[in-house]
């Protein structure tokens, strides 16, 4: 058998130098460096776009934002944090960043409640749920522009159908959109009707998922439904809710199509002017990059505290 | 369910509420639609006229021969771009989460640990920056500038990722015992037994894609290059005080092609929300 050796074991190849054809060629054939490579091939196509538009983007826009920038400059001149300061001490943002907040709130708290309730309902399984649901979701899927079109017409103050109604009830006629006191309420009427499918399809999986036991132990227990809803469904629904109220107020902290739509960019006056539409106009009417670079950067800030106060309260998941 | 109970007082209260939340969501697409029939000269008057006795076809006639407008264009536009970025990001991320799910690599952890620090910034802070890149690229009013910018989608990967976590590994390593290359594991194997998942996360993707507004308002220009919504606010702002009839009629004929996806891949759809949002749920 064994021709010119007797050894039985045999010799493991001894570990070239690394910096040699012989140990590169060494290094490529182990499996975990040909692994390694597939993943590399593998990750590529998204890296590239991961840093073209994502990674640079990023960075391109910390950097313009300490510049006054020039669309068709060559050289851009280092002002510092003025962009930043000049941001703060200007009326109108803190104007934008007001309505932005209470509209995300009404919108948030209104939508909240609505799905809640109706995902409370279809929880029970009665005949027609699935009709219901899909009904119901069904306005999340129309673009902004149909919502607003369809609506600026029902809340038309002259020939509107829902002023129609109230004065047929006796009531005053409402300037939907025309009012300074009214327009945020109303679009967020609007986009309270056009986004609750989304939350309430989320919180019937949440509710689905509270396990079936603890109501049963409840009820033998005596529980009155209020006592069941205050004492079992609330607090395993936190997390949903959490979930549902934090993601649903950064996504409408960045309305833009809204008043771009029903009230001609933000109006009447400035009384329905959102942070968006600030940094649309900062960027693309004013043409001033570094300056809209630094409202886009203050708002990311905005909205990484909201994120953050979700982690903190997310991280502590109730447990069952 | 039991199919012969009868309904008690109770269940009846909430159909009453479930039946009344059906007309107020349905309400506004069907006035509108009514109103899309009738003439200027109605529309205009007080009380309004709910339904009409003489209905016409004046402004959908409109709709098409205006110079200005290019609804069938711009849907063209719209769904030629959103089904390209869709597939993109598809093919995209589901490689990328491929490699993070079960290859081992050097940089791993670290650059899964970039990926999820850049879903903390939001979209707005590359929104300039891309612009800018995409004119230098001679790509503004072109699709690719409405195509290949949110291809870098971090939630897919991370979702998909967790997809893939959870299909057991055996069949992979017999496929690779057989001789089945990386590629052939991830393209015979993961991609078809994760199409459920891709079917919701395409869902998600390119609901996303076909109603953005604000990014293909500012990376088009020219009036054959806007995409639906841009196209809306184009009417809108064109036509929106003078003839509304015509802009009820435009923004309906929007709504027919996606309510008609929608009432067909319907279950698809809600399976994908609960999906996409990571709650999990049936």
């Amino acid at each position: 058998m064994a021709q010119h050796t007797t050894r039985l074991v045999p010799d493991k190849p001894a570990r070239p130098a690394l910096l040699s054809a012989e140990g590169l060629r060494y290094l490529l054939a182990r499996p975990s460096t040909r692994e390694a490579l597939v993943a590399y091939v593998f990750l590529t196509p998204f890296f590239i776009f991961f840093i073209v538009f994502v990674l640079r983007a990023i960075v391109q826009a910390g950097y313009m934002s300490l510049h006054d920038w020039k669309v068709l400059g060559t050289t851009q001149k280092f002002i510092g944090l003025q962009n930043y300061t000049e941001l703060l001490n200007d009326d109108v943002w803190w104007i934008a960043l007001k309505n932005t907040a209470v509209f995300a709130a009404l919108t948030v708290a209104g939508t909240t409640a609505l799905s809640l309730g109706l995902a409370l309902i279809l929880r029970r399984n009665l005949r027609g749920t699935n009709f219901f649901r899909s009904a119901f979701y069904a306005p999340s899927i129309l673009s902004v522009g149909i919502v607003a079109i369809c609506w600026g017409w029902l809340m038309n103050t002259d020939f509107g159908v829902i002023n129609y109604a109230l004065r047929s009830l006796g009531l005053r006629p409402i300037n939907w959109t025309g009012d300074a006191a009214v327009v945020i309420p109303a679009l967020s009427l609007v986009t309270i009707w056009w986004g609750f499918g989304f939350p309430m399809l989320i919180m019937l999986a949440g509710l689905q998922n509270i396990p079936e036991q603890l109501y049963e132990a409840a009820r033998i227990d005596g529980a009155n439904p209020r006592q069941v809803f205050w004492y079992i469904t609330l607090p395993l629904l936190r997390p949903t809710l959490l979930f549902v109220t934090v993601t649903g107020f950064i996504a409408h902290f960045q309305v833009f199509g809204q008043p771009y739509f029903m009230t001609n960019s933000g109006g009447p006056g400035r009384a329905s002017y959102t942070v968006i539409l600030y940094l649309y106009e900062a960027a693309w009417e004013a043409f001033r990059m570094g300056f809209a670079s630094s409202v886009a950067f203050t708002l990311a800030i905005i909205l990484m505290i909201i994120t953050l106060i979700q982690f903190f309260f997310i991280g502590r998941r109730v447990e069952y | 369910m039991s199919t012969t109970k009868r309904l008690s007082p109770g269940d009846m209260v909430l159909y009453v509420v479930l039946i009344l939340m059906v007309f107020v969501v349905s309400f506004p697409l069907l006035y509108a639609t009514s109103q899309s029939f009738q003439t200027n000269q109605t529309l205009y008057r007080y009380p309004p006229t709910i339904v009409t006795t003489e209905p016409t076809l004046q402004n959908w006639q409109n709709l098409f021969n205006r110079e200005d407008l290019m609804l069938p264009r711009w849907l063209a536009n719209s769904f030629y771009v959103a089904t390209s970025h869709t597939l993109l990001v598809l093919l995209v991320t589901s490689l990328a989460a491929y490699a993070f799910a079960r290859l081992k690599f050097p940089g791993r952890n670290v650059l899964f640990f970039l990926l999820l620090a850049t879903l903390m910034i939001p979209g707005q802070v590359t929104l300039i920056p891309n612009y800018l890149v995409l004119r230098d690229l001679k790509m503004l009013n072109t699709p690719s500038a409405m195509i290949l910018p949110g291809v870098a989608n971090v939630t897919a990967v991370f979702l998909l990722r967790q997809f893939f976590m959870s299909i057991p590994t055996e069949l992979e390593e017999a496929a690779i015992i057989d001789g089945a290359s990386r590629f052939g594991v991830y393209w015979r194997i993961v991609l078809p037994l994760s199409i459920p998942a891709l079917i919701a996360l395409a869902i998600f993707v390119f609901q996303a894609n076909w109603n953005d507004l604000l990014w293909p308002l500012v990376v088009t220009s020219q009036v054959e290059q806007r995409t639906l919504p841009v196209g809306l606010s184009i009417l809108n702002g064109s036509y929106g005080t003078q003839e509304r009839g015509l802009v009820l009629a435009g923004a309906i004929f929007s709504t027919i092609p996606v309510l008609l996806v929608y009432l067909v891949f319907q279950r698809w759809i809600i399976r994908g929300v609960t999906f996409t949002s990571g709650f999990g749920g049936r």
